[in-house]
Protein backbone atom coordinates (compact mmCIF):
# COMPACT_ATOMS: atom_id res chain seq x y z
CA UNK A 1 0.00 0.00 0.00
CA UNK A 2 1.28 3.44 -0.90
CA UNK A 3 0.86 5.07 2.49
CA UNK A 4 2.81 8.29 2.03
CA UNK A 5 -0.19 10.45 1.23
CA UNK A 6 -2.81 8.63 3.29
CA UNK A 7 -4.00 10.48 6.39
CA UNK A 8 -4.82 8.71 9.64
CA UNK A 9 -8.47 9.44 9.00
CA UNK A 10 -8.38 7.75 5.59
CA UNK A 11 -6.51 4.75 6.97
CA UNK A 12 -9.02 4.36 9.79
CA UNK A 13 -11.85 4.56 7.31
CA UNK A 14 -10.26 1.91 5.06
CA UNK A 15 -9.58 -0.35 8.05
CA UNK A 16 -13.17 -0.17 9.23
CA UNK A 17 -14.18 -1.28 5.72
CA UNK A 18 -11.94 -4.34 6.05
CA UNK A 19 -8.59 -3.27 4.65
CA UNK A 20 -5.98 -4.95 6.87
CA UNK A 21 -2.97 -3.19 5.36
CA UNK A 22 -4.25 0.19 6.48
CA UNK A 23 -4.03 -0.87 10.13
CA UNK A 24 -0.49 -2.11 9.60
CA UNK A 25 0.40 1.36 8.33
CA UNK A 26 -1.17 2.98 11.40
CA UNK A 27 0.60 0.49 13.67
CA UNK A 28 3.99 1.20 12.10
CA UNK A 29 3.30 4.92 12.22
CA UNK A 30 2.56 4.99 15.95
CA UNK A 31 4.12 1.90 17.56
CA UNK A 32 7.22 3.80 18.68
CA UNK A 33 5.26 6.74 20.10
CA UNK A 34 2.84 4.45 21.94
CA UNK A 35 5.67 2.31 23.30
CA UNK A 36 7.72 5.31 24.48
CA UNK A 37 4.65 6.98 25.98
CA UNK A 38 4.00 3.88 28.11
CA UNK A 39 7.67 3.32 28.91
CA UNK A 40 7.97 6.85 30.31
CA UNK A 41 5.24 6.00 32.82
CA UNK A 42 5.96 2.37 33.75
CA UNK A 43 9.77 2.58 33.30
CA UNK A 44 9.98 -1.11 32.45
CA UNK A 45 10.53 -2.25 28.87
CA UNK A 46 8.80 -5.62 29.34
CA UNK A 47 5.67 -4.09 30.84
CA UNK A 48 5.75 -1.38 28.16
CA UNK A 49 5.83 -4.14 25.54
CA UNK A 50 2.74 -5.85 27.01
CA UNK A 51 0.82 -2.62 27.41
CA UNK A 52 1.64 -1.57 23.84
CA UNK A 53 0.03 -4.79 22.68
CA UNK A 54 -3.00 -4.15 24.93
CA UNK A 55 -3.30 -0.60 23.58
CA UNK A 56 -3.51 -1.63 19.94
CA UNK A 57 -5.81 -4.55 20.67
CA UNK A 58 -8.14 -2.19 22.52
CA UNK A 59 -7.98 0.17 19.52
CA UNK A 60 -8.81 -2.69 17.15
CA UNK A 61 -11.81 -3.73 19.29
CA UNK A 62 -13.18 -0.19 19.31
CA UNK A 63 -12.65 0.28 15.58
CA UNK A 64 -14.24 -3.08 14.78
CA UNK A 65 -17.23 -2.42 17.02
CA UNK A 66 -18.07 0.81 15.23
CA UNK A 67 -17.72 2.81 18.45
CA UNK A 68 -14.81 4.91 17.18
CA UNK A 69 -15.95 8.49 16.88
CA UNK A 70 -12.67 10.33 17.00
CA UNK A 71 -12.19 10.37 13.25
CA UNK A 72 -9.19 12.34 12.10
CA UNK A 73 -7.60 12.24 15.53
CA UNK A 74 -6.27 8.72 15.68
CA UNK A 75 -2.93 9.71 17.19
CA UNK A 76 -4.19 11.51 20.35
CA UNK A 77 -6.86 8.82 20.73
CA UNK A 78 -4.44 5.88 20.67
CA UNK A 79 -1.96 7.75 22.89
CA UNK A 80 -4.76 8.37 25.38
CA UNK A 81 -5.55 4.64 25.45
CA UNK A 82 -1.84 3.95 26.08
CA UNK A 83 -1.65 6.55 28.84
CA UNK A 84 -4.78 5.22 30.57
CA UNK A 85 -3.52 1.62 30.43
CA UNK A 86 -0.19 2.67 31.92
CA UNK A 87 -1.95 4.53 34.74
CA UNK A 88 -4.25 1.52 35.33
CA UNK A 89 -1.15 -0.62 35.61
CA UNK A 90 0.07 1.59 38.45
CA UNK A 91 -3.30 1.40 40.21
CA UNK A 92 -3.29 -2.41 39.99
CA UNK A 93 0.26 -2.48 41.27
CA UNK A 94 -0.86 -0.38 44.24
CA UNK A 95 -3.72 -2.78 45.00
CA UNK A 96 -1.49 -5.80 44.65
CA UNK A 97 1.89 -4.72 46.01
CA UNK A 98 4.98 -6.40 44.67
CA UNK A 99 5.98 -9.45 46.71
CA UNK A 100 9.59 -9.12 47.74
CA UNK A 101 11.80 -12.09 48.59
CA UNK A 102 14.13 -12.24 51.59
CA UNK A 103 17.04 -11.12 49.42
CA UNK A 104 15.04 -8.10 48.26
CA UNK A 105 14.37 -9.36 44.74
CA UNK A 106 10.94 -9.32 43.14
CA UNK A 107 9.34 -12.77 43.36
CA UNK A 108 7.92 -12.37 39.86
CA UNK A 109 11.17 -11.36 38.20
CA UNK A 110 12.14 -14.87 37.18
CA UNK A 111 8.61 -15.80 36.13
CA UNK A 112 7.59 -12.65 34.36
CA UNK A 113 10.84 -12.02 32.59
CA UNK A 114 11.91 -15.52 31.75
CA UNK A 115 10.67 -15.21 28.19
CA UNK A 116 12.29 -12.05 26.93
CA UNK A 117 11.30 -10.88 23.46
CA UNK A 118 13.43 -12.80 20.99
CA UNK A 119 14.43 -9.61 19.25
CA UNK A 120 15.45 -6.94 21.67
CA UNK A 121 13.56 -3.99 20.23
CA UNK A 122 14.76 -4.72 16.72
CA UNK A 123 18.16 -3.39 17.56
CA UNK A 124 20.49 -5.93 16.07
CA UNK A 125 23.76 -4.16 15.75
CA UNK A 126 26.08 -4.02 18.70
CA UNK A 127 26.46 -0.26 18.45
CA UNK A 128 22.74 0.33 18.66
CA UNK A 129 22.46 -1.98 21.64
CA UNK A 130 25.22 -0.12 23.38
CA UNK A 131 23.60 3.22 22.67
CA UNK A 132 20.37 1.98 24.15
CA UNK A 133 22.14 0.78 27.25
CA UNK A 134 23.86 4.16 27.56
CA UNK A 135 20.47 5.86 27.42
CA UNK A 136 19.23 3.53 30.17
CA UNK A 137 22.20 4.47 32.33
CA UNK A 138 21.47 8.21 32.17
CA UNK A 139 19.96 9.97 35.19
CA UNK A 140 16.17 9.72 34.98
CA UNK A 141 15.50 13.36 34.11
CA UNK A 142 18.05 13.23 31.26
CA UNK A 143 16.74 9.92 29.93
CA UNK A 144 13.21 11.33 30.04
CA UNK A 145 14.06 14.37 27.93
CA UNK A 146 15.90 12.19 25.38
CA UNK A 147 12.91 9.86 25.03
CA UNK A 148 10.40 12.69 24.81
CA UNK A 149 12.36 14.72 22.24
CA UNK A 150 13.77 11.95 20.07
CA UNK A 151 11.12 9.25 20.20
CA UNK A 152 7.94 11.16 20.98
CA UNK A 153 8.93 14.18 18.91
CA UNK A 154 7.83 16.60 21.63
CA UNK A 155 9.11 20.17 21.48
CA UNK A 156 11.20 21.49 24.38
CA UNK A 157 8.26 23.70 25.32
CA UNK A 158 6.00 20.63 25.52
CA UNK A 159 8.63 18.72 27.51
CA UNK A 160 8.98 21.64 29.94
CA UNK A 161 5.21 21.75 30.49
CA UNK A 162 4.91 17.99 30.76
CA UNK A 163 7.70 17.68 33.33
CA UNK A 164 6.82 20.89 35.16
CA UNK A 165 10.16 22.62 34.67
CA UNK A 166 11.30 25.73 32.79
CA UNK A 167 12.24 25.41 29.13
CA UNK A 168 15.85 26.24 30.03
CA UNK A 169 15.91 23.35 32.49
CA UNK A 170 14.60 21.01 29.77
CA UNK A 171 17.24 22.32 27.33
CA UNK A 172 19.95 22.00 29.99
CA UNK A 173 18.95 18.40 30.72
CA UNK A 174 19.18 17.59 27.03
CA UNK A 175 22.62 19.19 26.84
CA UNK A 176 23.90 17.15 29.78
CA UNK A 177 22.30 14.02 28.36
CA UNK A 178 24.11 14.51 25.04
CA UNK A 179 27.41 15.27 26.82
CA UNK A 180 27.08 12.18 29.01
CA UNK A 181 26.20 9.97 26.06
CA UNK A 182 29.12 11.37 24.11
CA UNK A 183 31.48 10.50 26.99
CA UNK A 184 30.16 6.94 27.11
CA UNK A 185 30.48 6.61 23.33
CA UNK A 186 34.09 7.75 23.51
CA UNK A 187 34.86 5.40 26.39
CA UNK A 188 33.47 2.48 24.39
CA UNK A 189 35.05 3.71 21.16
CA UNK A 190 31.73 3.98 19.37
CA UNK A 191 32.19 5.71 16.06
CA UNK A 192 30.41 8.95 15.51
CA UNK A 193 30.20 11.32 12.61
CA UNK A 194 32.74 14.06 13.21
CA UNK A 195 31.99 15.64 9.87
CA UNK A 196 29.00 17.63 10.98
CA UNK A 197 28.53 21.15 9.79
CA UNK A 198 25.74 23.65 10.28
CA UNK A 199 22.70 22.82 8.24
CA UNK B 1 26.67 43.86 16.13
CA UNK B 2 28.24 40.86 17.87
CA UNK B 3 25.70 38.28 18.97
CA UNK B 4 26.40 35.97 21.87
CA UNK B 5 24.82 32.58 22.23
CA UNK B 6 24.35 30.35 25.20
CA UNK B 7 24.92 26.62 25.19
CA UNK B 8 21.15 26.24 25.46
CA UNK B 9 20.69 28.20 22.22
CA UNK B 10 22.93 25.63 20.59
CA UNK B 11 20.57 22.87 21.72
CA UNK B 12 17.62 24.75 20.21
CA UNK B 13 19.63 25.11 17.00
CA UNK B 14 20.47 21.40 16.83
CA UNK B 15 16.80 20.49 17.26
CA UNK B 16 15.56 23.14 14.83
CA UNK B 17 13.69 25.10 17.47
CA UNK B 18 15.09 28.50 16.58
CA UNK B 19 13.47 31.18 14.45
CA UNK B 20 14.86 31.65 10.93
CA UNK B 21 16.69 34.76 12.11
CA UNK B 22 18.22 33.01 15.13
CA UNK B 23 19.17 30.08 12.93
CA UNK B 24 21.02 32.32 10.51
CA UNK B 25 22.77 34.22 13.33
CA UNK B 26 23.92 31.01 15.00
CA UNK B 27 25.20 29.66 11.69
CA UNK B 28 27.30 32.79 11.28
CA UNK B 29 28.52 32.59 14.88
CA UNK B 30 29.57 28.96 14.36
CA UNK B 31 31.62 29.91 11.32
CA UNK B 32 33.41 32.63 13.29
CA UNK B 33 33.91 30.76 16.57
CA UNK B 34 35.94 27.54 16.55
CA UNK B 35 35.13 26.68 20.15
CA UNK B 36 31.40 26.99 19.51
CA UNK B 37 31.78 24.96 16.32
CA UNK B 38 33.55 22.17 18.17
CA UNK B 39 30.82 22.00 20.79
CA UNK B 40 28.18 22.02 18.07
CA UNK B 41 29.86 19.17 16.20
CA UNK B 42 30.14 17.13 19.37
CA UNK B 43 26.49 17.61 20.40
CA UNK B 44 25.13 17.22 16.86
CA UNK B 45 26.96 13.97 16.18
CA UNK B 46 25.61 12.49 19.43
CA UNK B 47 22.07 13.62 18.58
CA UNK B 48 22.47 12.05 15.12
CA UNK B 49 23.58 8.77 16.67
CA UNK B 50 20.39 8.71 18.77
CA UNK B 51 18.33 8.81 15.60
CA UNK B 52 19.69 5.36 14.76
CA UNK B 53 18.35 3.81 17.96
CA UNK B 54 14.89 2.32 17.86
CA UNK B 55 12.42 2.47 20.73
CA UNK B 56 9.62 0.25 19.59
CA UNK B 57 7.89 -2.98 20.55
CA UNK B 58 9.46 -6.22 19.33
CA UNK B 59 8.54 -7.88 16.03
CA UNK B 60 6.77 -10.65 17.95
CA UNK B 61 4.45 -8.11 19.62
CA UNK B 62 3.73 -6.48 16.26
CA UNK B 63 2.94 -9.91 14.80
CA UNK B 64 0.53 -10.68 17.67
CA UNK B 65 -1.30 -7.39 17.15
CA UNK B 66 -1.60 -7.94 13.39
CA UNK B 67 -2.73 -11.53 13.88
CA UNK B 68 -5.37 -10.37 16.34
CA UNK B 69 -6.54 -7.78 13.82
CA UNK B 70 -6.79 -10.40 11.06
CA UNK B 71 -8.68 -12.77 13.33
CA UNK B 72 -11.35 -10.14 13.95
CA UNK B 73 -11.77 -9.08 10.33
CA UNK B 74 -15.29 -10.06 9.33
CA UNK B 75 -14.72 -8.76 5.79
CA UNK B 76 -11.93 -11.24 5.02
CA UNK B 77 -12.69 -13.59 2.18
CA UNK B 78 -10.79 -16.87 1.80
Amino acid sequence: MNNIELSDSKLVSLYIKGNEESFEVLLNRYKSKVFTNIYLIVKDTYIAEDLTQDTFIKAIKTLRSGRYNDEGKFKPWVLRIAHNLAIDHFRRKKRYPTIVMEDGSNVFNTLEFSEAPYENFQVQEDTKKKLRSFIEELPENQREVILMRHYQEMSFQDIAESTDVSINTALGRMRYALINLRKKMKQHKIAYDSNIYPT
Amino acid sequence: MIQTFTQLDLIRFIYNETTNEQHRDIELALLCNNELMEEYKSLKSTANALAKVSYAPSNSTIEKILNYSKSTNLHTTH
